[in-house]
């Protein structure tokens, strides 16, 4: 009687001592993540039945876009996978993207991959980077003759278009048609496409939306499509 | 015991053959490296003796003698492009081996110039003019617009976005009278004109 109550005792301290130890359980790994300059809302990303709708952050005092830092709701045991993605995406569709971005594993301070096993590095850390969604701004040039047109949207790299005409198999310029695209443009922005420089003994004017703002209509419309350069 | 002298001899003179056609330098690794910021001729890099100019489109140098495993390497700016400002190299100075010489780099900085719109007669609110995706709305009475700095030989091309209430702007000025041109060597100020009626 006595030597099983003293049992009973010692089971009850050992069980005491294992739950002020963390409960017995296995080790647990949160899986943090980091998402950078996010700027719209609609991100959802998910991973092992865990999900975070990840929401703009307030600007830094400078304007810049801090960081957004969070842990999954559910941790993850040794052993476990885990693969963080957007909601929703497969094959034919990216998820549950912010509104006018598109966000991608990886960065440059974080670089370690969006899915792995938990327990393969000491602690599980991944980050996404969203960039601005951006669109085709071009049109056609009618007419063109000559050579030395060029076009330009402001100022910056690769901002500009030199267009040669079409030769025939003669090498005799035609004036057919010329498709052109400038560089694409970021939701947002603003654009301002001008004539730098008009072809050799050629005047060429410039119609169609070629100065506004890549916005919500620009979008939708998959983009400025409509500039018009007629050249005589 | 004859032949063997002249087998080696052999094989020795063809090594050296070889190693005399193989571009004059005395190792079989080329060096090289990546190339950002330049935009036109003029830039110079050296090691040691040997020079390499890097041409367009301006992304990556080779230099023509090689160099053996472990020879010691410095690349240096000999010439910088006349719209730089200066140039960097990143893991220019190495001894020779498979790792080192692929992480080579070179980063120029192009100059900037100040870009200042002169504006005349606007007394309607509402005024946006852009250049590209620099934009700035202009307040009623004002008379100068500082925009973003342009790089050296790059384009720029004012247009207007939003009219001001009341009144029509129009953009003249710049290389090609409508608002547009190239970047000198010096700030641009007020040579680009919008006039408000």
């Amino acid at each position: 009687m006595k030597h099983s109550l003293a049992r009973t005792a010692l089971a009850l301290a050992a069980t005491l001592t294992l739950a002020s130890c963390g409960g017995g359980g296995k080790a647990t790994f949160p899986i943090n993540v980091t998402v950078f300059n996010v700027l719209y809302p609609g991100l959802v990303l998910t991973t092992n039945g865990s999900e975070q709708t990840v929401n703009p952050p307030a600007k830094n005092a400078d304007g810049s876009i801090p960081p957004v830092t969070f842990a999954f709701a559910n941790q993850i045991e040794y052993g476990e996978v885990y693969d963080v993605i957007p909601k929703g995406a497969n094959a034919t569709s990216l998820g549950q993207m912010p509104l006018h971005q598109t966000c991608s594993p990886g960065s440059n301070t974080i670089p370690f991959p969006k899915s792995g096993t938990a327990g393969q590095l000491a602690r599980i850390e991944l980050a996404y980077t969203c960039s601005l969604n951006t669109f085709p701004l071009g049109g056609t040039i009618k007419g063109l003759t000559a050579t030395g047109l060029v076009l330009t949207n402001g100022s910056g790299t690769g901002n500009t278009y030199a267009a040669s005409p079409v030769l025939d198999a003669n090498q005799k310029p035609t004036g057919a048609d010329i498709g052109f695209a400038m560089s694409p443009v970021p939701y947002g922005s603003t654009y301002g496409v001008v004539i730098l420089t008009q072809p050799t003994g050629q005047v060429c004017t410039l119609t169609g939306s070629a100065t506004g703002t890549m916005d919500d209509a620009a979008e939708k419309a998959g983009g400025v499509k409509d500039l018009l350069v007629s050249c005589k | 015991m004859n032949s063997s002298i002249l087998r080696a001899g052999i094989v020795t003179l063809a090594c050296a053959l070889g190693l005399s056609a193989c571009g004059g330098g005395d190792g079989d690794l080329n060096l090289y490296g990546s190339v950002s910021g330049v935009t036109k001729d003029g830039l110079v890099l050296k090691n040691g003796g040997s020079e390499v100019a890097v041409v367009a489109p301006y992304l990556s140098f080779q230099f023509d003698s090689r160099v053996a495993t472990d020879d010691s390497f410095n690349i240096e700016v000999a010439k910088t492009p006349s719209n730089v400002e200066s140039c960097t190299v990143v893991n220019g100075k190495a001894r020779a081996n498979y790792y080192t010489i692929a992480q080579i780099s070179v980063f120029c900085q192009v100059k900037t110039h100040k870009f200042a719109v002169a504006v005349n007669g606007l007394t309607g609110s509402g005024l946006v003019i852009v250049n590209g995706a620099d934009n700035r709305a202009v307040a009623p009475g004002t008379t100068s617009v500082a925009m973003n700095p342009v790089n050296e030989d790059g384009a720029y091309g004012v247009s207007i976005l939003t009219q001001p209430a009341g009144q029509t702007c129009k953009v003249s000025g710049g290389d090609n009278g409508t608002g547009a041109g190239t970047m000198r060597d010096t700030d641009l100020n007020g040579k680009v004109v919008v006039s408000c009626a």
